[in-house]
């Protein structure tokens, strides 16, 4: 069986069966019911035409051939036959119904946790590395869906076959079935003993493939790195070493497991041969025939394969359990930011992106697990009124206590254009996020037009903000998806975006122009270029209040004049916030904010600020002090 | 076994009570025992092999990936070769591992099976192989749509990792410019276009696999009719006919298994290919080396070059750094500034006679020795998620860390963190700030004390005093420097600046000949001192 990849730190195997995520599951495969129970009614016929066979052979042997009965041999093989032809069809159908609905649960699944992740906020990001979150989505899922198909299904089918079996094998000759049930309690506990060895070996496996995917995953990122400083061997030798423990571990896992089924078939063997024994006694005193035994024979075999694969089926429901507990603890998460229950509308249609879907989602159909995400589908507004800001007494931190906003307050008037300014890492960046509430404030208040943003509806909230961030962030698509974020603009007005962010130059020289497909690392454009396709994409979107957080740190001082430019009519009546480091970029606000040490440290305009001598002047003087030196 | 159960029931058939069981029984146990040494034995060693083989070949794929260049990566997103590096190499494991076992255990089941049942009687073995060509029809048609089929899955499987991935990477933005419908729909069409082609591949199979097990019925079917007859004429034994079910009865496993195998081994092989496609392009990776000796110059002559399917991004490009020289390179977005850094490192190849460093051209250059010459600092600083202090040496013995991090300005921050240079960063460690990253990065250069720097647009994030002291420290290094940036002080405080327009050199001097000559670079440094005036005013 092929074991899938983990790509997990947190990798612990539970119990194979815990009633509450069982329920969970059940609920969860609400959509695929009907095909469960159309397969689970599968079974017992497929027992019946399974435990015929045998059956029809010691009639054959019994009546047919020892009596020399050729017309009745024919007719038995007829019904034979018949089995087998039935046996086919029944065995399609149900190899098929469990494969669809495995892979429509695994779908759900995946939609519904997706649809759940796109709702959680910025600091669950933080805690939960990409490459775990993605395990979820893709193995965990796969993992549960597995417990549905080689797992209850596979087990309710076995306990099925067994019943048939035992119930078959007393009818036809009690004390010859209880000879091989003797051999079920050795069974039962070899099986336990290897099975419980074999999952200690296994969940140690998963371990180390999940730190050896993580190194993976890491050196894949930072391959430039390793290449540039020749660090080559230095990192092979490292995944080395990690990939030669996995190896090692599964081995060992290996080992039990294999010891497991070479155990049982050792047993299958003496039961082969206690049958023979004392069945052959039972012959010899005429008590049995010879038919029936070899029925018996072929009825033994049926009954150990289910019980030497229960430990294959348990590992199943373990890692399916483990990974339910995974799937279902992430979709339990509410998200920690959500629109309130009455959110202001600020003018438009009241939307709610509440998780409360994801909490239902066990178990609803693919249609409407998507829900949640749907509804932040709101029309884009015409340009809305400027919105006026104020920070009250903001106290933020990202991690326990150590916090980067300490009392911090200020105000931005509506069509203001504010700077903020300052010292790298003194929360500059961390205004804009709580601002579109990326996270919640620690204590204090962000208004947004008078109303605290935790009041606002979220996704009204954020149409109204409009945030440039120093890193873009290009998606799989082409220059125009883009630039219109899946908004659904005309060609000329994302050429007007283009000409505005002076981006129109260099897209109309790439070979497909605005349809040119961007890579997820937006292949071959320069770091400079993709800012102002961010810039284009902030134009688009058209929002109220602008905020550009370092947006043109990699943009010339030339195309940033002319941005600048450019900007200058369309910030008209609009409020912004620039952040930025080289103060040469902000001298134009109306206002400059200087933050330091988690507050405003100073304000007012660069003029102002400049005759006060106060920190501001100071960077100011900084920067011109190089010019001197020069 | 059958052969000792066939005589067994012989005996019966023969002496009725009498029969002498014990001996048999005996047998059959003594049997059974081997029978399960041997299993284990051969279970150990092929699927011991199975993973042995799965190590090699993940390592020989981490060997491949890390020799690739920027325009690998561009093509292949992480989450389509993480799936290579997990899934296809554990597809192969199963290949090696279970479908070895599978397919020697099928192949010795049918060839001990057959031989033994054409010792009982060669006209039955006749009947009941009969159905097996068929089956050896059926298996070639189903393996080749299988094939095309899971193949199809594997590929959408890959698309979707990328989806995820790139989503879950870009959450900022999303969230910012409230995406989430559009990366809801997006991900909806990819899962069910998985959930599609995943049910095309259970079709098939659903169709293939329960077939096997009814042409083995088929088997057992003919030989009871058959045989049948021929033991009521008194032709074989009862004995005979039991052992012969039983002979069929050990090809019925593999065979019904033959469609697992078969899928395990089609997917194995498919994987196979995938991960092929890789190893098969790796390029020789360089070994740790010290530095060139010779000066240490830079040169660029008549520099041509430009992106595949892009137009050119440098044009005739001619310019030199002396040792101990700074030059800056200045000039708009895109005029190809970082494109220099990329092709001194050879991370993208340059034309044969365009590069040189030390005199030498860098084609003719092993990669390891070059980049310890060229000390490169990207414009995207990355950290692994490890200590500061690896961060730096990158596992390289004898840095002095403590030195680099104080030339890169990012000594004293280091101290401040919770466990000094020995704390984690990264995801599961310490976030540091962008700035704190580059000056990181610029300290992980300076450590293996290269004699040229090459720094790309490094202080975008690092605010003006923190970059005059970086600058000042660096100056008083008197290494060669190229430096590209877009603050005009910087290229003030070099020897010489180059301006680069749209690929190509337009002026080339030092800060006061290039004002003198009122080309851009004096038009850019115009509009900088106007701003400034402007603000002073």
């Amino acid at each position: 069986m092929p074991e899938r990849a983990a790509l997990d730190h947190d990798d612990v195997l539970g119990r194979a069966f815990d009633r509450r995520l069982a329920r969970r599951l059940w609920a969860a495969a609400r959509a695929q019911r009907p095909m469960l129970y159309a397969t689970v009614a599968l079974f017992p016929a497929i027992a019946l035409a399974e435990l015929a066979q045998p059956y029809l052979l010691k009639v054959a042997i019994d009546d047919h051939i020892l009596a020399g009965d050729w017309l009745g041999l024919s007719l038995t093989a007829a019904a034979y036959a018949a089995t087998l032809g039935i046996l086919y069809a029944l065995r399609s159908l149900e190899a098929y119904l469990m494969a669809l609905v495995g892979q429509r649960v695994t779908h759900d699944l995946r939609e519904a946790l997706f649809g759940h992740l796109l709702r959680l906020e910025a600091a669950y990001y933080d805690r939960n590395p990409v490459g775990r979150l993605m395990t979820r989505v893709l193995n965990d899922v796969e993992a549960v869906s597995e417990a549905f198909t080689s797992g209850l299904l596979a087990i309710a089918a076995d306990v099925i076959t067994l019943v048939g079996v035992v119930a078959i094998m007393l009818w036809m000759d009690w004390r010859l079935a209880l000879v091989t049930f003797a051999i079920v309690p050795v069974l039962a506990a070899v099986a336990a003993y290897f099975r419980l060895r074999a999952r200690d070996a296994y969940r140690e496996a998963r371990r180390r493939l999940a730190a050896l995917n993580a190194f993976l995953q890491e050196s894949l990122q930072g391959v430039t790195v390793i290449q540039l400083f020749a660090r080559e061997r230095h990192e092979h030798a490292i995944f080395r070493r990690l990939n030669d423990d996995y190896r090692r571990a599964l081995f060992t896992s290996t080992v039990f497991e294999a010891s497991l089924y070479s155990s049982v078939e050792a047993l299958g063997a003496v039961a082969l041969a206690l049958l023979i024994w004392y069945g052959g006694g039972q012959i010899g005193a005429g008590a049995l025939s010879f038919g029936a035994l070899v029925a018996f024979i072929q009825y033994t075999n049926r009954f150990f394969l289910p019980i030497r694969d229960l430990g294959a089926k348990y590992t199943v429901m373990q890692a399916a359990m483990a990974s339910a507990e995974r799937i279902f603890g992430l979709l339990d998460r509410p998200p920690a930011i959500v629109s309130p229950a009455t959110a202001l509308a600020g003018g438009g249609a009241l939307t709610s992106v509440n998780g409360g879907g994801a909490l239902a989602i066990a178990g609803r159909s693919p249609a409407a697990t998507t829900d949640g995400a749907a509804i932040a589908n709101v029309d884009r507004p015409s340009r809305a009124a400027a919105s006026q800001i104020e920070f009250a007494g903001v106290w933020f931190a990202y991690d326990g206590d150590a916090y980067v906003l300490r009392d911090c307050s200020f105000a931005v008037a509506a069509g203001e254009h504010v700077a903020l300014v300052g010292p790298t890492g003194e929360g500059k960046s961390t205004c804009a996020r709580l601002l579109v509430r990326a996270y919640d404030v620690t204590r204090g208040r962000v208004l947004v037009d008078g109303v605290d943003v935790r009041e606002w509806d979220l996704v009204r909230l954020r149409r109204r903000v409009g945030t440039v961030f120093q890193d873009t962030v290009l998606f799989t698509g082409t220059v125009a998806d883009n630039v219109a974020l899946g908004a659904d603009p005309d060609a000329a007005a994302l050429r007007r975006a283009l000409e505005a962010a002076r981006a129109r130059d260099f897209v109309e020289a790439l070979p497909s122009g605005l349809d040119e497909p961007l890579g997820e690392r937006g292949a071959n454009l320069s770091h400079g270029q993709r800012q102002l396709l961010a810039i284009a994409r902030a134009l688009v979107y058209n929002p109220a209040i602008l905020v550009l957080d370092e947006a043109t740190s990699s943009v010339d001082p030339e195309s940033e004049w002319r941005i600048r430019e450019a900007m200058h009519r369309l910030l008209a009546g609009r409020t912004s916030i620039t952040i930025a480091h080289r103060l040469s970029s902000v001298q134009h606000a109306d206002r400059i904010l200087v933050l330091h040490q988690g507050r405003v440290h100073e304000e007012g305009t660069h003029a102002a600020l400049l005759r006060r001598g106060g920190l501001y002047a100071r960077l100011w003087q900084l920067a011109m002090s190089r010019d001197a030196a020069g | 076994m059958p052969w000792t159960v066939k005589h067994a029931i012989d005996a019966l058939a023969r002496d009725g009570a009498a029969a002498a069981l014990g001996g048999y029984v005996g047998l059959i146990l003594a049997l059974a025992a081997a029978n399960g040494a041997a299993r284990l034995g051969s279970r150990f060693a092929i699927l011991g092999a199975g993973q042995r083989v799965e190590a090699d070949l993940r390592d020989r794929l981490y060997a491949a990936l890390q020799t690739f260049p920027p325009e690998f990566f561009a093509r292949h997103s992480t989450g389509d070769l993480m799936t290579r590096a997990s899934s296809d190499v554990s597809a192969v494991r199963s290949l090696v591992g279970f479908g070895a076992v599978s397919l020697v255990s099928t192949a010795l089941a049918f060839g001990g099976a057959l031989a033994a049942m054409l010792a009982v009687d060669p006209w039955l073995t006749l009947c009941a192989m009969a159905p097996m060509p068929i089956l050896v029809l059926l298996a070639r048609r189903f393996n080749v749509s299988l094939n095309e089929r899971t193949q199809a899955m594997q590929e959408q499987l890959g698309t979707l990792s990328g989806r995820v991935q790139e989503t879950l990477a870009g959450m900022a933005a999303i969230r910012a410019y409230t995406m989430e419908h559009r990366a809801a729909a997006t991900f909806a069409a990819a899962n069910r276009t998985l959930l599609e082609r995943s049910v095309a591949v259970a079709a098939i199979q659903a169709r293939f696999t329960p077939l096997m097990s009814l042409i083995a019925g088929v088997g057992v079917l003919v030989v009871i009719w058959v045989g049948g007859r021929d033991v009521a004429s008194g032709r074989i034994t009862l004995g005979d006919l039991v052992a012969f079910n039983g002979y069929l009865g050990y090809l019925a496993w593999p065979t019904v298994a033959l469609g697992l195998t078969l899928s395990v081994v089609r997917r194995g092989l498919t994987s196979m290919e995938r991960i092929q496609e890789i190893v098969t392009a790796a390029r020789p990776a360089p070994g740790d080396a010290a530095p060139l000796g010779g000066p240490p110059s830079l040169a660029f002559e008549r520099l041509t070059w430009g992106y595949p399917a892009r137009g050119q991004a440098l044009r005739d490009v001619t310019f030199a750094v002396a040792p101990g020289e700074m030059v800056a390179v200045v000039g708009p977005t895109g005029a190809g500034k970082s494109t220099l850094g990329l092709l001194l490192a050879r991370l993208w190849e340059p034309p044969a006679g365009t590069v040189f460093v030390g005199g030498r051209d860098v084609t003719s250059l092993p990669l390891a020795p070059l980049r310890a010459t060229v000390g490169w600092v990207p414009q995207e600083a990355f950290l692994f998620s490890r200590s500061i202090a690896d961060n730096i040496t990158l596992g390289r013995a004898g840095l002095d860390v403590v030195a680099a991090a104080q030339a890169a300005n990012v000594a004293a921050e280091v101290s401040g963190f919770p466990d000094g240079y020995a704390t984690v960063v990264g995801e599961r460690g310490l976030t540091v700030s962008g700035g704190q990253r580059q000056r990181l990065a610029l300290a992980r250069a300076l450590a293996g004390r290269p004699p040229i720097l090459v720094l790309d647009d490094v202080f975008a994030s690092v605010d003006a005093a923190t970059e005059e002291a970086i600058v000042r420290a660096l100056r008083d290094h008197r290494l060669t420097t190229l430096v590209m940036t877009h603050r005009l002080r910087v290229a003030q405080a070099a020897d010489r600046v180059v301006v680069l327009d749209e690929g190509r050199l337009v002026e080339h001097g030092d800060h006061a000949t290039l004002l003198a000559a009122g080309g851009l670079y004096a038009r850019l440094w115009r509009r900088q001192q106007l701003e400034e005036e402007i603000a002073r005013a």
